[in-house]
């Protein structure tokens, strides 16, 4: 079940409350390589450390597999539990925490900046999903939805401990405070997940500017009508800039396309070098 | 200031101001709030005040804590709340000034607005939860048993996704005929763990059924591959 192509698209909008725009994303074809970052901080210091967290783990995971680097030249233990690949994105998050950690202690302006992260990673055999914060990774395989990140946020984890109700947890005031993020701790984990992929299915990252304003089921509906990656984003920052558009969003669109067989095209290139 | 009216029967019987951070509750003498019933633990609950929050914490009582008839461990105090441990009640009771206080506080944090949890604040409560060790998030860990007679070990999925076949580069490896290559991945996700028919000749099977698709496996599921049969079930992971 190996998805012969994949179409992926990308966009962000300040939204209609908030004057700048503090989140970064990327999207790489080549590498396969999806990352959204939602950053917070006064003045322009969100956006620097969603910017550099972007940046730096497409810089470093590149660097890495392009290398075939063995898992003592990561940064960082690794994670035994993980394939080689998903040690890479683990190893690209916790270095961008910390370089904005320790701009963060020595730039005054900078000082409390952070970022979420969310990002997937796709080989022929693989969906790496990994995510630190409140953005989010979902999955759409036979119509139906799932999430394959985790929202390190307090509500959240008092949830998943039984302390508090998931009715309680909607209407809580604590809804976004982050228990982990990128920037203000000298380390951090990142969550992380690995899956085997099936040919048709369909991922969307985003950051919570989207999800505060449409639920998962909403979610869900929206990539089942819509066959075009590019024009499912612009209907979701639609929905949100129309329902008030009170933060900044983003979202990426990640469609695995064709059936059958795999062809050999640039994702196969790439997994061969950890074929050893 | 913020009281707890202790009642008993809808009488009350006394008043605890919060004139500290910290008021104890239990049937040892040592407790702000003293209450020698049988049903009540010698240390039974604790109600710390985080900034202008009021935290209840059950101290692992015997009998519960109970907050508008709902058993708590640790649950934030809201004005009027009703606090039964055994046949007694405390009401959480905050002056007028406290109440539209508390709501201010509330509103001050604008809740869409992401934040970071200040760790100085992250330190405090989590120095105040040392004394009731609750591990956050304790992850179970899925092991397979083998069902078949065969005298070898249980498998515990310590990776995030673990490939089932004849493969090498399956972590479970199995042998025979018409075993696949890669017969069937089982995938640790945040919902749980999740097995997924590979394709190739060894069906598999969950409870009986043939799976072609995924499934979430749930604790003694019995997972056919092949020739193979196993148990599923998940224990606390170590560490």
């Amino acid at each position: 079940m190996i998805p012969a192509g994949i179409e992926a698209a990308g966009l962000t909008d300040v939204g209609l409350k908030r004057d700048g725009n503090e989140d970064s994303f990327s999207t790489d074809d080549a590498l396969n390589l999806y990352v959204v970052a939602d950053g917070m901080g006064g003045h322009l210091a969100g956006e620097v450390a969603s910017r550099m967290a972007v940046n730096m783990i497409n810089k470093s995971f590149r660097q890495w597999l392009d290398s075939g680097a063995s898992e003592d030249m990561l940064f960082g233990v690794p994670d035994a539990s993980l394939s080689r690949i998903a040690n890479y994105v683990l190893s690209s998050i916790r270095l961008a925490n910390r370089v904005i950690y320790e701009m963060a202690i020595e730039h005054e302006h900078y000082r409390g900046m952070g970022t979420t992260v969310a990002l997937v990673h796709v080989v022929p055999e693989l969906i790496i999903a990994a995510n630190v914060g409140d953005s989010r990774i979902y999955l759409i395989r036979d119509g139906k939805i799932e999430r394959l990140s985790r929202d390190h946020t307090v509500v959240a984890e008092q949830v998943e401990m039984g302390i508090m109700t998931k009715q309680e947890a909607e209407h809580s005031p604590l809804q976004h405070v982050l228990t982990r993020n990128l920037g203000s701790s000298e380390e951090t984990e990142a969550e992380i997940f690995e899956i085997e992929p099936n040919e048709n299915d369909r991922l969307v990252l985003c950051t919570d500017g989207l999800t505060d304003l449409i639920s998962d089921e909403e979610i869900l509906q929206m990539v089942l009508m819509e066959n075009n990656p590019g024009s499912l984003c612009r209907s979701f920052v639609d929905k949100a800039l129309k329902r008030g558009g009170h933060d900044n969003t983003t979202v990426i669109s990640v469609y695995f396309t064709g059936t059958g067989k795999a062809k050999p095209g640039s994702v196969k290139k790439i997994m061969k070098k950890f074929r050893s | 200031m913020a009281k707890i009216i202790l009642t008993f029967n809808k009488r009350v019987i006394r008043e605890y101001p919060f004139v500290k951070d910290s008021l104890t509750v239990g049937r040892k003498p040592d407790n702000d709030i003293l209450i020698d019933n049988v049903a009540v633990s010698a240390s039974h609950a604790r109600i710390d005040k985080v900034g202008s929050n009021f935290i209840l914490t059950d101290l692992q009582s015997t009998n519960g804590t109970y907050v508008n008839n709902k058993k708590v461990e640790s649950h934030t105090l809201i004005h009027g709340n009703q606090i039964v441990i055994g046949k007694h009640v405390l009401i959480f009771w905050e002056s007028e000034e406290e109440r539209t206080a508390a709501a201010q506080a509330t509103k001050k944090v604008d809740p869409d607005k992401t934040m970071i949890l200040d760790t100085v604040t992250q330190r405090n409560l989590l120095a105040k939860q040392t004394t009731v060790p609750r591990p956050a998030r304790r992850e179970k860990l899925g092991v397979l048993s083998f069902l078949d007679g065969s005298q070898l070990p249980d498998i515990e999925l310590v990776k995030k996704l673990t490939r089932v076949g004849k493969s090498d580069n399956c972590e479970v490896k199995l042998s025979g005929m018409f075993m696949s290559a890669t017969a069937a991945t089982i995938s640790r996700r945040p919902s749980g763990y999740v097995i997924t028919f590979a394709g190739g000749r060894a069906k598999l099977k969950v409870n009986g059924e043939v799976i072609i698709g995924s499934v979430p496996l749930k604790d003694f599921d019995t997972i056919e591959i092949g020739a193979y049969k196993f148990q599923f079930y998940q224990k606390e992971a170590n560490g």
